[in-house]
């Protein structure tokens, strides 16, 4: 780690001592709730896997107010998407879309159960070895056999 | 097949696993270079007067993201303002207030190291957000034009880099590449 990223980390970790800002004031309900489904989906700068619709801190807070701007002024979702993309890259998102390179984190999981019913399928299946089952040797036939008989019948 | 199939996913998550690994996962990507820089409208601290980033095009502008909670703005700051004075015929230094009080920045300003910056109050922090600040302190390079050519992440301590990058901003964009 360089010398600025340790030193960002430090400041990322003081900004705990941000002074606190209340959030802007909720939208309509049905807003609202597309506000909050969307910042769910969108990455906290400096949490630990958190969306910013789940972190506390200032830049979450600052971020789920531009949302909140954003759905107000009448803008997609996609849109709203868009515009942190245009400035965090897709690193901004917790889902990411599913085209390109991310098509190996969408399929991946799938193909591996594919791989798993196939492997599953085929040993499951009775083997063809190609031996013909040995009939079991009638009395008198095997005189070893006829002599453990007579032991275990006795 | 089923060898084929097995080698096939092993390959992808080798793929991902090293994609995954091969970069901090921390590290906010910067997408914002050679973009126009986002308008702004906000306060100054001292006049309470309004500036917008319209008003500044045609010179290059130097855009440094702080607060006074934070320590390594603190260490960047005498050279921020030795940039503001000695290059100020190549760029206009601007400090931006980033998740603080007026009174606090005034207070840091007072009783800190000099600061030739002009500062200005991001109330709610949009302009940061607008522009793709994830932590304090970041600085961004804009030119005369109005586009980002660059920023910094975390605190400038080095001068030539400082230099540089001002003088960067009166090079051609293709110049550069």
């Amino acid at each position: 780690m360089s010398v600025s990223a340790a030193m960002l980390t430090l400041t990322l970790a003081l900004g705990a001592f941000a002074p606190q800002q209340a959030g802007s004031a909720p939208l309509t309900p049905e807003l609202e709730l597309r506000v909050q489904a969307l910042g769910k989906l969108i990455r906290c700068p400096v949490c630990q896997g958190l969306s910013i619709a789940d972190s506390s801190s200032a830049s979450a807070r600052a971020q789920m107010d531009k949302v909140r701007e954003l759905i107000a002024a009448g803008q997609t979702d996609d849109q709203v998407r868009a515009y942190f993309v245009a400035r965090y890259g897709e690193w901004a998102l917790l889902e990411p879309p599913a085209h390109g390179f991310n098509l190996l984190v969408w399929l991946g999981p799938l193909a591996l159960l594919l791989v798993g019913l196939v492997v599953v399928f085929r040993t499951g299946r009775p083997r063809k070895t190609g031996l013909v089952p040995v009939a079991t040797p009638a009395a008198g036939e095997d005189k070893y056999l006829d002599a453990i008989r007579a032991e275990v019948d006795r | 097949m089923v060898c084929g199939l097995l080698a096939l996913v092993a390959a992808g998550l080798v793929v991902v696993l090293y994609k995954g690994f091969g970069r901090d996962p921390h590290e906010v990507p910067f997408m914002m270079e050679g973009k126009p820089a986002p308008n702004f409208t906000l306060r100054r601290l001292d006049t309470g007067e309004t500036i917008t980033l319209n008003q500044l095009k045609g010179r290059p502008v130097v855009l440094n993201f702080w607060a006074s909670w934070c320590g390594p703005c603190k260490d960047e700051q005498p050279l921020l303002d030795w940039g503001a004075r000695t290059l100020a015929d190549r760029a206009q230094f601007f400090g931006v207030i980033f998740e603080d009080t007026d009174e606090n920045a005034r207070e840091y300003l007072r009783t800190g190291p000099a600061s030739a910056l002009t500062q200005l109050l991001d109330t709610r922090s949009q302009t940061a957000v607008d522009y793709g600040v994830s932590g304090v302190p970041e600085t961004y390079f804009i030119d005369a034009n109005g586009i980002i050519r660059g920023k910094v992440v975390g605190p400038i301590l080095d001068d030539r880099l400082l230099v540089a990058r001002v003088d960067a901003l009166s090079q051609p964009l293709e110049a550069r590449k």
